[in-house]
């Protein structure tokens, strides 16, 4: 079933003398639980999409559509996580992560319970009372995963939630997330622009051009669930698809530069 | 730099001024009236203390000043930073108070006096008042700056948390805001201590900005210089005791 539907939507920015179209025509459809990487250089649009899904801004045509309701404003079906942390600093990463349900009727001690949990899923068990700045980036970024998570969204969307991370801490985040979306049924919009994570991450990877923004190819990912990102690059597929994928990018990338 | 070694040098520095002050007026290198030895400063204080300036003691002259700016600040504050937060929030109140603030503001409030004068009479309320417009002219800028430049991401990720803006404002903006509220506050106050002698320029009959004014019109330089250093020492006191306020109620100011 589709939780998250765009149908043929275009977004332009007035600037002048010339609107700058940032999307043209999109047809996207994420099935319930489905990891979707959108993949492309930048200046395609990708994290745009994210914005409508998330209802920051409204397609000039054409429908987003979460579980078949038009989306008209943001809301808490549609988690966000951001290239930064943006914690709030004047709680604690308990109180960070209960963010979301202390915003409407809540059991205190229920919610404490369940951020504690998915802090402890993060790998932040004994963190709960730490103020956010005494934390490194990289377990700022996953308060800020159990943030937008705890709260159950229909859909998380992620804009390039690990590009501000060294490349170790990057690994160990990309494998965190898979595990902790295995354990759920959230449905996952993922944007980056690195190859290898989109391989290692996606269900399916949706390859975009930029200028206009348009979806170009879509890949199914032959690896399954289980995955090891060692075992990964091992797999038999895995060199031949990375060379596509690759090849794809940068064809659309170098495009622009002439 | 460690606090206690920028405390030490900041000691040794002051330490060093007032002995050369005393040294040169001990001396007689400058005419006394000029320039009071500290000592004589201090002997000065000890009469103030007993007898009083003018029949009023000196704790009074305190007191009265102290009263004096404690209430125009703290009316300044609470309906200065609501405004100034609104402002920030919408232009079109900005629009609408901007002109009078912006034209207040820069404008040195001394001027302002005749006028006060003529409109509140010489009693407590001119005073109160035009400690009063110029503390809350700089809490309202400095108010709504500080919502201009919070950070728009944080109010997206309470928005995909499910915030109403109400729930933003109080939750979010609030907090956000705090650190640099303070900072508002301390400069503010600032302005608003230096207005105390406009104020107390206003037929007033006691207060240290008053003691200041009619001492010098006796050349009773010692007590012009306690007077200032009394302006100076509590006007410091007050800035140390908003900061140690800052850092208990906003330990994350600059943290990130």
């Amino acid at each position: 079933m589709d939780t998250i539907t765009l149908e043929n939507v275009s977004l332009s920015f007035k600037a002048k003398p010339n609107p700058f179209v940032v999307l043209d025509d999109i047809n996207l459809s994420l099935n319930k639980g489905e990891f979707v990487v959108l993949l492309g250089p930048s200046g395609c649009g990708k994290s745009t999409i994210l914005n409508l899904v998330a209802g920051f801004n409204r397609p000039d045509q054409g429908r987003v559509l979460v579980n078949g309701k038009p989306v008209l404003k943001p809301g808490a079906d549609r988690g966000m996580i951001f290239q930064q942390p943006n914690l709030f600093p004047w709680l604690t990463v308990l109180e960070n992560v209960a963010f979301g349900p202390t915003l409407g009727k809540h059991n205190k001690q229920q919610v404490n319970d369940q951020a504690t949990e998915w802090l402890a899923r993060v790998g932040l068990r004994g963190f709960e009372h730490h103020s956010p700045w005494q934390l490194s980036g990289g377990m700022k970024q996953r308060v800020a995963l159990a943030r937008a998570w705890l709260p159950g969204p229909e859909v998380l969307l992620l804009d390039e939630p690990f590009g501000a991370l060294d490349a170790q801490t990057r690994l160990m985040m990309q494998e965190l997330l898979r595990n902790a979306w295995l354990g759920t049924d959230t449905t996952l919009l993922f944007v980056t622009h690195d190859v290898e994570e989109a391989l290692f991450l996606a269900d399916r990877i949706v390859i975009m051009s930029a200028k206009p923004g348009k979806i170009v190819e879509e890949v199914i990912s032959p690896f399954g669930r289980e995955r090891d990102i060692e075992a990964l690059v091992e797999h038999p597929q895995y060199g031949e698809l990375k060379h596509h994928v690759l090849h794809r990018v940068r064809e659309e990338a170098k495009r622009h530069l002439r | 730099m460690r606090l206690s070694q920028h405390i030490g040098i900041s000691v040794v520095s002051v330490a060093v001024f007032l002995a050369a002050w005393q040294l040169v007026a001990t001396r007689q290198w400058v005419d006394p009236l000029l320039l009071p030895s500290l000592t004589d400063i201090g002997l000065t204080t000890e009469e103030l203390v007993v007898d009083g300036y003018r029949q009023v003691p000196l704790w009074e002259h305190i007191a009265v000043s102290l009263g004096r700016a404690l209430s125009g600040f703290a009316a300044a504050i609470i309906i200065g930073i609501p405004l100034g937060l609104l402002m920030g929030l919408s232009d079109k109140l900005a629009a609408v108070l901007n002109p009078f603030v912006q034209f207040l503001r820069p404008l040195p409030k001394i001027a302002l006096i005749p006028l006060v004068i003529v409109w509140l009479g010489i009693g407590e309320g001119s005073k109160f008042f035009l400690i009063f417009i110029a503390t809350f002219l700089s809490v309202v800028v400095g108010a709504a700056a500080a919502v201009e430049r919070i950070s728009r991401s944080r109010i997206r990720v309470a928005q995909t948390l499910g915030a109403s803006p109400r729930q933003i404002f109080l939750r979010v903006v609030l907090p956000e805001t705090l650190p640099e509220l303070f900072t508002t506050v301390r400069l503010s106050i600032g302005i608003g201590w230096t207005s105390l002698i406009a104020a107390e320029m206003i037929a007033a009959n006691s207060g240290i900005g008053w003691m200041v004014i009619n001492a010098s019109s006796y050349l009773r330089t010692d007590i012009v210089m306690l007077g200032i250093l009394l302006l100076g020492g509590i006007g410091y006191l007050l800035d140390l005791l908003l900061l140690a306020l800052q850092q208990l109620c906003a330990p994350w100011a600059g943290k990130e």
